[in-house]
């Protein structure tokens, strides 16, 4: 880390600590969270003798006993798997079409181009609740008769509604990305033979894998985290609306939940702790001279 | 090894006419270079050829085969950047098999290909690196090695080596006249730098505003300017430009009398212009001590160079600059007479700037 050195270092300590009491609210939450994943007893305070360790929550997330009493069970693993399919379904979509749809923003000159750009940041301000009576309607009319195809057709509208509402904004930040490619390595392309489609394939995405992971990255968490469009459309249940629906429940442990929620944010965490070096860091290559 | 003709070539871009009915000749096997200032539309008149950019009027003929609306792949040019375009996420020899690789080429003639392309140009022993592991000459030979690979009809060069420091710029300059004529290709080459122009190239095209001004081989841009940008912009230091006035036979040039150069008498006659710019170039002159038949002013300035020094002298306040030996020495203010070569010196129209020899054509 590089840094202009004029600028004196003497009060970099009192931003950190803002900043630290800024985020100390959510850091107490997730704390409280976390530890009572490990613990009989929801803890609630900070004092330790709210802390009664047990790895039992664990045990009986994984092994699908939800409730400490009652013989209802669940498959955790098989609720994970429903929202990594969602997940990677969202980004794979988001990542697919967004780098397609920004290359063409930021290199070919087509009618309407301006006005789509503008269209896309306007659909970016909109809430995605605000259209999901809209959604929903559209979905009730192309619900399959036939009831086998029930559940795939949910996972297939969820993940296509869901990537909707993400692929203005990726679009927008892909196009950021090829715009900062010079023009040669295309032109350069281009002359040797390759079609527009080749170009984009073979030079640019190479050179704008940052974005690519970004973007994938954020999709991926954006269809993990969901949970209205995953409420409202899928049949069968994601951690998210797993979690919610056992908030409720009579028959809820809570340190139970708390472990699910745990296991929940476990990909954002890992996401964010191993990617941030790539996505700070670039390209490696870079472009030179 | 294609005859390349430029006809009626006009580019815009929008409002801005980047290009005005340029009508150019490159013959087969030519280094023809593009030479003119940063935005005089040199650039994009070698895209053009390329096929990169469309011509708003106008037509492009290799060999007599009307390629204005083929696309670049189907014109088999080969182009060098001006940042060499290198694919950071391939190595060398991906780099320079790339145009291979698209036209579907068997894998051991791209192989061969690429490792005699390589020798050629002395890289064969860094075709596993990548080209950011490249020193800034290496990763030029590599841009043309891929430009060179699918032996192109015409090779075309963006200034490729603005980004090469000062040495090195001077030894790929003769590399690169000797490659060219090796190969026997044809080639155009976009410089601003008048020294490449001059040293490398068959003949020079002056561009300027998007016009082209004179075309000719390096001794006539150099020695006969047709008008007084091309004057300027050519040689270092460029060719002095002094107000005169004509007067029965004779210039008068800031109080001094000198006569009007041979082949000047007959043009001046018959156009009957009074007032010209008398352009001489810095080593078309001599300088000699005191006060004699020529140019008197005094020493303004001198810069030794070397082998020879830059002598500047005030001509009643008209500034100009001569060449002198290295052993002279001069002292500020010390009156000095310039000896023109007189028939080195070019006359232009004041009014036009154009050289007088072409105003009455």
């Amino acid at each position: 880390m590089r840094d202009v050195e004029t600028r004196p270092k003497k009060y970099g300590w009192i931003v950190i600590l803002a900043l630290l009491l800024a985020s100390l609210p959510l850091i107490t939450a997730f704390s409280l969270l976390i530890l009572s994943s490990f613990s009989t007893h929801m803890v609630t305070d900070l004092s330790p003798g709210s802390l009664h360790p047990t790895l039992e929550n664990w045990i009986n997330l994984f092994h699908g006993k939800i409730a400490t009493t009652g013989g209802i069970r669940v498959n955790i693993w098989r609720i994970a798997l429903n929202t990594l399919i969602v997940a990677l379904g969202v980004s794979g979509v988001v990542t697919g079409i967004s780098a397609l749809a920004g290359y063409s923003l930021s290199r070919i000159d087509f009618k309407g181009r301006k006005s789509m750009m503008v269209l896309l940041l306007l659909l970016h301000a909109f809430p995605g609740v605000a259209l999901i009576v809209g959604v929903y309607l559209l979905y009730r009319l192309t619900f399959p008769v036939n009831t086998t195809f029930v559940g795939l057709y949910s996972f297939v509208y969820v993940i296509l509604a869901r990537a909707a509402l993400e692929i203005p904004m990726s679009t927008w930040l892909m196009k950021g990305f090829f715009d900062t490619i010079p023009w040669e390595f295309e032109w350069s392309g281009i002359i040797d033979g390759a079609s527009r489609i080749t170009v984009w394939r073979k030079i640019m995405l190479p050179l704008i894998k940052p974005g690519i992971l970004a973007v994938a990255l954020f999709s991926f968490l954006a269809g993990w985290q969901d949970i209205i469009y995953v409420r409202t459309f899928l049949i069968d249940p994601t951690l998210a609306t797993f979690i919610e629906a056992n908030i409720e429940a009579e028959y809820s442990h809570m340190p139970l939940i708390a472990a699910a929620g745990t296991f929940y944010l476990l990909p954002t965490i890992i996401f964010f702790v191993t990617a941030q070096q790539i996505l700070l860091q670039g390209y490696s290559g870079g472009i030179k001279g | 090894m294609v005859r390349i003709t430029l006809e009626n070539i006009t580019k815009k871009f929008g409002d801005f006419t980047a290009l005005r009915d340029i009508n150019l000749e490159i013959e087969d096997k030519e280094f023809m270079a593009l030479l003119g200032p940063s935005g005089s539309g040199k650039s994009t008149l070698l895209y053009t050829i390329a096929g990169i950019y469309r011509p708003t009027r106008g037509r492009i003929y290799f060999d007599g085969r009307d390629v204005t609306n083929v696309p670049p792949k189907d014109r088999n040019v080969g182009l060098v950047f001006q940042n060499w375009a290198l694919y950071p996420h391939m190595t060398v020899f991906e780099n320079i098999a790339f145009p291979l690789e698209l036209r579907k080429a068997p894998k051991d003639e791209i192989e061969r290909k690429v490792r005699e392309v390589a020798e050629m140009l002395r890289i064969e022993h860094l075709l596993d690196r990548h080209p950011w592991q490249l020193s800034g000459g290496q990763q030029q030979r590599v841009a043309i090695a891929r430009a060179l690979i699918k032996e192109p009809d015409v090779l075309l060069l963006d200034e490729p080596l603005s980004n090469l420091d000062a040495l090195l710029r001077l030894e790929v300059r003769a590399e690169l006249k000797r490659l060219q004529k090796e190969l026997g290709i044809t080639a155009v080459y976009v410089t601003h730098d008048q020294a490449e122009a001059l040293a490398m190239a068959d003949r020079i095209a002056v561009i300027r505003d998007g016009v082209i001004l004179q075309v000719g081989t390096p001794d006539e841009v150099y020695y006969k300017p047709r008008c007084r940008f091309v004057g300027g912009f050519l040689g270092n230091p460029p060719m002095n430009f002094v107000e005169a006035e004509v007067e029965d036979g004779n210039l008068i040039v800031y109080g001094n009398r000198i006569p009007v150069p041979a082949h000047y008498r007959g043009i001046i006659e018959k156009l009957g212009v009074k007032e010209v710019l008398l352009g001489f170039r810095p080593h078309d002159a001599e300088i000699v001590r005191g006060r004699g038949e020529g140019l008197v002013g005094t020493v303004y300035s001198f810069e030794p160079l070397g082998r020879e020094q830059i002598v500047t002298v005030s001509i009643n306040g008209a500034m100009v600059k001569v060449f002198a030996p290295e052993g002279e020495h001069f002292s500020f203010g010390e009156e000095v007479t310039i000896k023109l070569h007189e028939d080195r010196v070019v006359l232009f129209d004041r009014k036009t700037e154009k050289a007088l020899e072409f105003l009455s054509g």
